[in-house]
């Protein structure tokens, strides 16, 4: 290369610098938007509680997914998170005056990253299974979703049996991995990573059905009007914040701000929002009734 | 120790299925690999400019583009287009071209090393181009390249895991052992195991590029 003027290289670099200040103000400002909220009282908690040392960091990192609406989404007109799970999870940071920080959390790497630390809790329609029990421990049951399966509109496919045979995508980690198994031993299993990928595999007609939570696949037919849901309604799904193991102080706070979240009728504002708005009233459901003993037994190892 | 075998003895189906796919998806993507990659050098290499075009739109294509984003094109964004490819035919094709273009780059530099007076030697003693190519240039500018086909080679071994893990979702040995991984919650074994896996593929890949490179290198 000849030899470039000294002045590019000044104008170079001037622009680079330009350009990464712009980003370190970018990200000041995310900051400072939040904060302006009203002061709440909160209850201050000892500093060696998971609770206190959440309090002391100022912000809550939640696990939330970033691709199931109507549960957690990234809706691409705000940039933020949204969703009935990230809803809790703000309600839940609030109690201890914190910020939320929403992190993706999906079917498969969820629980390593509760393990590690890298969140505090995880809000990402996940079932309370024993299984699962064993790493971490589960919330009283905040929602409860039923086990289904999508179609496209002019499918063959009417119960659980047609499955046999057929190509069927859900999350890998997921429940339904081995649900689907033992239901319809010769479907052909088409594993993925997010379910948005299985909606892109549906809509291709790379797969032949997709099974999964009903509210998840609901999500994918407001999307999506040329597919259905089944109806089948052959499992039920509590759904459980995922809490690290063994944390029993931590536990009884969630659990107890679930209940308020329940009994000041938060819960029932943001399931019309979310999905109640969606779906016919005859299949519409009010807050979980079933407790955390009895939605183990539903899914024992 | 004890639970490092279990998980194996308890998950062998699981895992030499997985340790197939990825092999069928290996070899028959370096079939591809190799063979396009080869041509695309020659047409880089040809007294032709417009040749010469074509492959060097062919290597930045190809190079440029992550595989990942690369998988989705060919998968779902093929389907969107209408075409029903098949996630096999998707995956190998992606993986394929992708290390074509890095091959032929290789053999490019390794048909460089050929001095250029053998080819004029060559073209002027009455070989046509082609000709010349095939009998003086690439048999030389292959053995030149050998050690660089290796780590190609064991780059591709790797980048199969990509396939299953993109949305063609093939049950390679990844995808399997994150299956049992996820049913067992046995994550350190499980993916010691894959590890061991694809260590078998790309030690045995290294250990054939040895003995090629010991039978037909050219001494210096």
């Amino acid at each position: 290369m000849e030899n470039r003027p000294r002045w590019m290289l000044i104008v170079l670099a001037t622009a680079m610098l330009a350009l990464a200040s712009l980003a370190l103000t970018a990200c000041g400002d995310d900051d400072e938007t939040s904060s302006d909220e009203a002061e709440v009282e909160v209850e201050q908690y000892p500093a060696d509680t998971t609770m206190g040392k959440i309090q002391e960091a100022g912000e809550m990192n939640i696990g939330v997914k970033f691709d199931v609406p109507p549960f957690g989404f990234n809706n691409p007109q705000s940039g933020e998170v949204e969703g009935f799970d990230v809803d809790l999870g703000r309600y839940i940071a609030e109690q201890l005056g914190v910020e939320p920080v929403f992190r993706e959390a999906n079917s498969d790497n969820r629980i390593p990253l509760l393990v590690d630390g890298t969140i505090d809790m995880i809000l990402s329609t996940m079932t309370i299974t024993e299984e699962r029990d064993l790493e971490i421990d589960f919330s009283e049951p905040y929602y409860v979703a039923n086990g289904d399966v999508l179609v496209p509109t002019d499918s063959d496919i009417a119960t659980l049996d047609d499955l046999n045979g057929n190509r069927v995508c859900t999350a890998l980690g997921s429940t339904y991995q081995e649900t689907i198994k033992k239901e319809a031993p010769d479907a052909d299993l088409r594993l993925v990573d997010l379910y948005s990928q299985c909606l892109e595999l549906i809509q291709t007609d790379a797969v032949d059905a997709v099974s999964t939570d009903n509210v998840i696949l609901t999500g994918m037919v407001i999307q999506d009007d040329t597919l259905e849901l089944l109806g089948l309604n052959y499992t039920e799904e509590p759904y459980g914040a995922g809490l690290p193991d063994g944390d029993a102080e931590f536990k009884a706070f969630v659990d107890e701000s679930i209940q308020q979240y329940i009994d000041d009728g938060t819960w029932e504002e943001n399931y019309e929002t979310w999905v109640g708005q969606y779906i016919e009233e005859d299949q519409q459901q009010g807050p979980p009734e079933i407790t955390l003993e009895e939605a183990l037994k539903l899914f024992p190892l | 120790m004890t639970e490092l075998w279990g998980v194996l003895e308890e998950h062998l189906p699981e895992f030499s299925s997985g340790l197939w796919v990825t092999f069928r998806l290996v070899a028959a993507s370096l079939v591809i690999a190799v063979v396009v990659g080869t041509l695309i050098a020659a047409l880089r290499v040809a007294p032709s400019k417009w040749l010469n075009r074509i492959g060097g739109v062919y290597v930045e294509t190809f190079r440029n583009v992550p595989l990942l984003v690369l998988l989705i094109i060919m998968f779902a964004g093929v389907r969107r287009a209408g075409i029903a490819i098949d996630p096999w035919v998707a995956g190998i094709a992606a993986l394929g071209l992708y290390t074509a273009a890095y091959i032929a780059e290789a053999l490019r530099s390794g048909v460089f090393a050929v001095g250029k007076g053998q080819i004029d030697a060559a073209l002027s003693l009455g070989l046509t181009y082609p000709r010349t190519m095939r009998r003086i240039v690439l048999p030389q500018a292959v053995r030149t390249v050998i050690p660089a086909l290796s780590s190609l080679v064991i780059a591709m071994i790797k980048n199969s895991a990509i396939v299953g893990a993109s949305i063609v979702a093939l049950p390679d040995l990844l995808k399997s052992s994150r299956q049992v991984a996820s049913e067992t919650a046995q994550t350190n074994e499980v993916f010691f195991w894959a590890a061991v896996g694809y260590l078998l593929l790309t030690v045995t890949a290294t250990l054939a590029f040895r003995y090629l490179e010991q039978t037909y290198a050219i001494k210096r």
